[in-house]
Formats: C-alpha cells, structure tokens, sequence
C-alpha cells in the first residue's frame, strides 16, 4: 500500500477538478489500481478539523509513512517573506510542507502555480508566490535546488493550468513502479514524455498552419498563428495529440489560442494572449527548434502555394468545399 | 462559560476555512467563518490588456472557471460595447450550464452527503442504504455520479474545448462552432446524463419530478416505492427523518443578478432582490466592506467599482481574508436558493411558506435547479444553428468602465472592470461565497453563514455534524472568496 497525501496551496482547485475528470483509469479507480492509501485529500476525504491535524502529525511523527505527497497550487510567501498570506493551524502552510517534504517518499508538484508559481506570480510576482522548487524557470522555490526526496529524484513537476488528468495518474503510476529516473524528465523537471512534444502536434488546424492559411478572427478553420496569438508552437505539452475530456476537445479545436500554460514563465511571458506579437510580418512566437530564416523563407513559398480550397475555409466558420 | 471550538480545517468544501463556533450548554452563541488565506488575483489584473481577464480571472476557481469567465466577457462587452451573435448565446449558456450542473452534481455526492454517514444517525431506518450509497469516495451512488460527471463534461469538450479554464467565451460571441457531427453527438451525451439523472437520482421521468409544484405533492411522489429508493427519495426521507428542515435559517435577504442571457435581452432566470417582498435589483447599492478583512484602506466600505484591495495581514481584530459584501448594507444569501425563490419556482416557493430556510430548502433548491438546467440545455442545444455566425469583430477600443454580472453555481458573481487608455485600472470580483461565507461588517453585523450557525443545539460537541450540514448547505468555495 503506498500513501498519498494530496495537498493545496494557494489553488483555485481545478487541478483535482481535472483529476476527477480522470477516464481510464477513472480518479478513484486509480487509487486501487495504484494500491494507493489516500491518507487526505482536502476536497474528497471525510475527515475534517482535528482529525485532519491527527493525520499530519502522525506523518510528522514518523509514525505514518508518506509515500507520495502531491500539492497543487502555488506556495504564499507574502507578505514580506512571513507566509502569512496563508495559516493553516496558527502556522504558516509553507512550514508546514517544508516538514513534510522531509517525509516525503516522493513529492509531485500539479498544476503551473504548485510546480513554477503559475497564475498568481502575475504582475512582477507582487503577491509573493512560488513553486516548490521552482519560480518560473529558476529553481528559487520553497525547497531550493538541492532538495531530493527521500527516493532521491527532486520534486516532479506535472504542470498545466490545469493538468491533464493523464499526466496526474501516468506520473503517479511511473513514480510508484519505479520506472521514473531522473533522465526521464527535462530541465524544468516535468516528464518528458508528456512534455518534450508541442501544442502543435495533432492540431487539426495543421494543413492551414503548413500553408499560412491563417483565420483573421475566431470562430473561423484557420490557423491561430499568424494573426490571433496562438503559442501551440512554443507550448511543451501533448495536448492536441492526447485531448481532453473524453478525448472531445483541446484548446484549438475549442477554437481559442494556446497560451502555452504548461511553460515556467506563465502568466505574464505569453501576452499579448489574443493576438500575434510581429517584427514586420515575422511572428515573435516562432516554432521553438526552427531557424528564422527558414521559417520565413518557408512561410512565403507556401503562402504562394495554398490552395483555394484553403484559403477559402480559413476565413470561415463553417467548411465551404 | 461558553468553549470555543474551532473546525480547522472545514474541508469537504472547495479551498481553505475556519469555523469557529462558541458553545455553551450545546447552544452555539457565536460563529466566525474565516477565509485563511490571500491570493491577490485583483493586483495581478491592474495595468493589463482588459482582454486578460478572459485568461486570469478564470483561474480564480477551478469549478467555476467558465462562470468567471462569462463575467469577465460581459463586463468586456460593455466596455468594448460588443454584441454576440444568437449561437454565442446559447453556447455561453451551455458552458455555464454544464459547469452549473456538474458542480450541482458534484456538491450534492462528494461534499454534502458524506456527512449523512455520520454516526449520529445510526438509529434511522435509512442508516445502512445511505451509508452504502454515500460514503465518501466509495459509496455506490457517489462512484456511479462521477461516472456521469465525468461523461457529461464531454459536452464540455465539444462546446467549450477544455475545462477548467476554456477560454471559448468571449464579449462578442464564442471561438468554439458547432457542426452536425459535434452537435448530434452533444445531444446524444446530454441524454445520457438525462438518464442517469432518471434511473439513479430521481426515479422517475425528468418532467414528472419538474411538475411537481408543492410539497405536498413531493410528499405524495415519495409515497411511491420506485420514487422513495432514489437518491433524491432517500434523501428527502433523510432530510425529515433527520431534520434537516429544522436548521440552518438564513438571513432571508435574497440576491439574483439573473443569468442565461437570451437573444431576446431577457434572462433565464430573473434578476432580483428578495426581503419576503420581490425588488429590482440594484448593483449600486453593493459595497464592500472590510472592519473584520485582513485588509487596510482609508474606508471602510466602498462600492466595487472603487474597491481597494491592500493586505493587511496583521490587522487587530481581523479574522478573513474575505471582504464582506452587504446589500444596501445588509447580509445577503446568494446561490441556488435565492434563484429559485426569485425565479418563483412554484416547489420551492411552497416549501419556504412550509418550513422556511433550512438546510433542506437549501439543497432541495439546488438539485431542482440542477434538474431544471438539465431540461433546459436539451433547448438551447437545439437553438445552435450551425450556418449562422458564433462570433463577430468587436470593437479594439475600451470606451468604458466594464460591469459582468451573472450567476455562478454558488451565487451571484460581478467583476468591476475600470478601463483607462485601453488597459486595466482597477479590477474587483465580488463572488457568492464572499456574500454567504463573508465575516463581519464594521456594524458587527456577522456575515449568512455565522447568522445560520448563531443559535443552533449541537448535540454532540466533539462531533457537531449540524455546523457540517449548515456550512455545507451554503456550498461554500473559499478558493473564490479568498481571490
């Protein structure tokens, strides 16, 4: 039986929202199949108020053991580098996981804010939050770069605002079987597996991309790209070739820009969000590993290339031939 | 002398409270219902693009993301004085409902009916189904409705292409279309969730259980064994056996900025204000006020499109971290409650003449509500045309300050918006759990929820199951308040 406790920070909670979107296996299917104990889950377990704090001093104790601990959203430092921007029991939350870190078998951190700081370090990070080991792309967190767990990977980072609810259980699943080693996440320590692809592959909007057949508003076929501020080239993710709920949808098939949410520096780093940033008619965004040049070159001569038929469904809503 | 217990964390709910009740004798004398921390999500929104708000302010709550979202797009359109297409309103309508629904859902098996387990209620005859049906994480019915949950969002992927966090609506329509192949299999997936909602929750057919319009009349339907063996039957019987329509009064002030904008320019469900007679309701006589909030300013109370939010984390005499919103400078309740007392929901207004404000007409409200959208999405579904437009070119320019009301699972939701060249100057958000869950005012006047819990018996101070019930009827989400 391995324990999981499962904490939040400054969240908003839609990391186990997405979670209990899970499908196969569903979210409590995959704590059995898992051989998971949940010793706490703040949204799901029956256990409140001093129960709670039996719970944790039990781990704290060493009387419990602590297998996997997950946290989603950002850890308060505020204000002043007190924590009092967040007291849980008389004492501010990130002492609180800090200890438990300690503990801590194995420590994953879900969602953009838990893992880099995420949404709420928008504004030059004025509310004073943080990752666990992160802050944006520099391991400034609250445990620094030095820390392992005690299974000796540093914390994994699953982000996503929110996470996929694959990524959850599949990091879960890798972390319990062992099979995930230290080469197998990248340099922001997300798994690679989910992580070293992009947005861009599988978006249906990929022959108008190949052409620069580009929408010039939304709710039209063509590509977000060039005109309407979609980041699907920068953005590490497996989005559009995994989908979402019920393999339905993906930011793009939902007709709106990728806003590369999975990235250390979101929030602020991908604005504007609804528009393409330009030097002359050269996108700023560009796909990350293609040279400038070529791109450019590239994008003209398939420009000239494009078929009608192409042409013609980019600028519209619905498919015309 | 009266003990003070504290119930830290009260979890079960979405994001972090304290309760703290004083008990004397088993009488709660007073309660403080405190949010524990600061997000800030207000200071990140000055000096951006107002279009940001459709990307931050959703991520306020991660279960009422899309609710957020569509105050954000309203409070846009009226500062790009933008227009939607018919479509868009009827896929924003979808998208709220949806979410409505599955928090409905979610709320009624997850949070609230774990506490019927509790051992208190050992000696009722109900005791050992509710206990193999409701037991949190495990119970038969609560596995089964995740299931539906999780099957029913798939509307979600066709309508709104991911959630939490879709930024499909907009001020001037939605980027999301629709066509045959998405739509025929949306209509296929609600009916799905009809069915669950039919065979599992209530036992009967949808329209049956929707034309009852009094209590006697759910009395009678109960009498039915099918009826009786549902979960709503069960709980109904739970509810009485238990009573549940005994406590949890609230404040009997009811706000509803009414939602489900039509193409006709009316709503859905109405807009109104509630003291026992129905008003119109007015958003300037909202403001928010801060003499027990972790909060520092030169006022004490201001309205939100001037509000102020600079953390004072060691302010004598505070206890929040939420502001509290009154209305005219009264408390308020806000959520499905309201809505069905000033929509004039024929069952629900019978039951408030028959038992009041309870922890029963409060969840009664929200599961009618939450069948009531479920008909009514089958509608709007059926309104989507896919050849006419979802969306159309809105203005690049901010010529005015931006109001969003609407209605989230949880209550009334406003985003204050003040534009200036272009870019954001002020941003303020009023949730429905800072008007049920908010602390007291400068007045002393405390906030719904430490109103309902003044006053109670607990029978078992180690184990007060009632506060559970009451706080948990409010459907708090503290993630919200605390933004």
């Amino acid at each position: 039986m391995h324990n999981l406790l499962w904490l939040q920070g400054a969240s908003c909670g839609g990391d186990t929202i997405s979670f209990l979107n899970s499908e196969q296996p569903s979210a409590l299917s995959s704590f059995d199949v898992l051989n998971i104990n949940l010793l706490w889950h703040p949204f799901l377990s029956r256990e409140q108020g001093d129960a709670v704090l039996n719970i944790f001093e039990s781990i704290l104790a060493g009387r419990t053991k602590l297998d996997i601990l997950i946290l989603e959203g950002a850890i308060p430092n505020g204000p002043d580098n007190t924590g009092k921007f967040f007291m849980f029991h008389n004492r501010p939350f990130r002492e609180w996981l800090a200890d438990f870190c300690k503990h801590a078998g194995m420590v994953m951190a879900v969602g953009t804010c838990a893992a880099f700081g995420g949404v709420v370090t928008g504004h030059e990070n004025i509310n004073e939050m943080s990752g666990l080991q992160f802050l944006h792309n520099q391991k400034s967190g609250l445990l620094g770069a030095d820390y392992v767990s005690k299974n000796g990977l540093p914390v994994v980072n699953v982000p996503g605002c929110p996470s996929h609810p694959d990524w959850i259980v599949e990091t879960m699943t890798a972390v319990l079987k062992g099979w995930l080693k230290m080469e197998d996440l990248d340099e922001f320590h997300r798994p690679k597996v989910f992580f070293s692809k992009l947005a861009h592959h599988g978006c249906p909007r990929n022959e108008y991309y190949e052409f620069k057949a580009s929408a010039i508003r939304y709710s039209q076929q063509g590509c977000l790209f060039e005109f309407l501020g979609c980041k699907g080239t920068l953005c590490e993710s497996d989005c559009n070739e995994r989908l979402w709920l019920g393999r339905t949808g993906s930011c793009t098939r939902g007709g709106f820009p990728c806003i590369a949410c999975t990235s250390p520096l979101f929030p602020d780093r991908q604005r504007p969000y609804f528009s393409t940033r330009k030097i002359g008619d050269v996108p700023v965004t560009l796909p990350l590993d293609v040279p400038k040049a070529w791109f450019v070159g590239i994008s003209g001569m398939s420009k000239l290339a494009c078929p009608e038929r192409l042409k013609k469904n980019a600028v519209s809503s619905k498919w015309i031939s | 002398m009266p003990t003070l217990i504290a119930i830290d964390p009260f979890n079960r709910i979405e994001g972090d409270l304290r309760i703290e009740i004083e008990v004397e004798e088993n009488t709660v004398h007073s309660a403080k219902s405190s949010g524990i921390m600061f997000r800030g999500f207000e200071r990140i929104m000055s000096g951006r693009s107002p279009l940001d708000a459709l990307v931050i302010t959703p991520r306020i709550c991660g279960i009422c993301s899309g609710s957020h979202g569509v105050a954000a797009a309203k409070a846009l359109a009226v500062a790009q004085g933008a227009e939607m297409p018919d479509n868009g309103f009827y896929m924003k309508n979808l998208i709220l409902g949806i979410e409505v629904v599955m928090s409905h859902l979610s709320h009624f098996y997850l949070l609230f009916a774990p506490d019927l387990t509790n051992k208190r209620y050992s000696n009722l005859s109900t005791y050992d189904t509710v206990k193999h049906r409701f037991t949190a994480m495990s119970g038969s019915s609560v596995v089964l409705a995740l299931k539906a949950r999780q099957s029913a969002l798939e509307i979600m992927g066709l309508v709104g292409g991911k959630w939490p966090n879709s930024l499909a609506i907009h001020p001037s329509g939605t980027t999301s279309t629709m066509n045959l192949s998405t739509l025929t299999r949306a209509i296929g997936i609600l009916k799905e969730f009809h069915d669950f909602l039919e065979k599992r929750f209530l036992g009967c057919p949808l329209n049956e259980w929707l034309d009852i319009d009094s209590f006697d009349k759910l009395l009678k339907w109960k009498g039915n064994n099918t009826h009786s063996d549902s979960d709503l039957g069960l709980f109904l019987t739970m509810c009485l056996d238990a009573g549940l329509d005994r406590i949890g009064k609230g404040p009997n002030r009811y706000i509803s900025y009414g939602a489900y904008d039509l193409p006709n320019g009316t709503t859905w469900l109405p807009a109104g204000y509630f003291d026992g007679r129905m008003h119109p309701f007015d958003q300037a006589l909202i403001k928010e006020h801060i003499g027990s909030s972790f909060f520092r300013d030169a006022v004490e109370a201001r309205h939100p499109l001037d509000g102020v939010t600079t953390p004072l984390a060691d302010k004598s005499g505070a206890y929040s971290w939420a502001k509290a919103p009154r209305y005219d400078g009264k408390t308020i309740e806000v959520g499905p409650l309201a809505r069905m007392i000033i929509a004039d929901d024929p069952l629900l207004t019978d039951m408030m003449r028959q038992m009041d404000s309870s922890v029963m007409t409060r969840m009664f409200a929200r599961l009618r509500e939450m069948c009531r959208l479920t008909n009514e999405m089958s509608g709007w579904l059926e309104k989507i045309n896919p050849s006419e437009p979802f969306y159309v070119s809105p203005s690049s320019r901010f010529s005015s300050n931006g109001i969003g009301l609407t209605e989230a699972a949880r209550g009334s939701l406003g985003h204050w918006m003040k534009i200036s060249s272009n870019l954001i100057d002020n941003y303020q958000v009023v949730t429905p759990s800072a008007w049920n869950m908010s602390p007291r005012d400068e007045n002393g006047q405390p906030g719904p929820v430490e109103q309902a819990l003044a006053g109670i018996h607990v029978a078992d101070v180690n184990d007060p199951v009632e506060v559970n019930h009451i706080i948990r009827s409010f459907d708090p989400c503290m993630s919200c308040t605390v933004h």
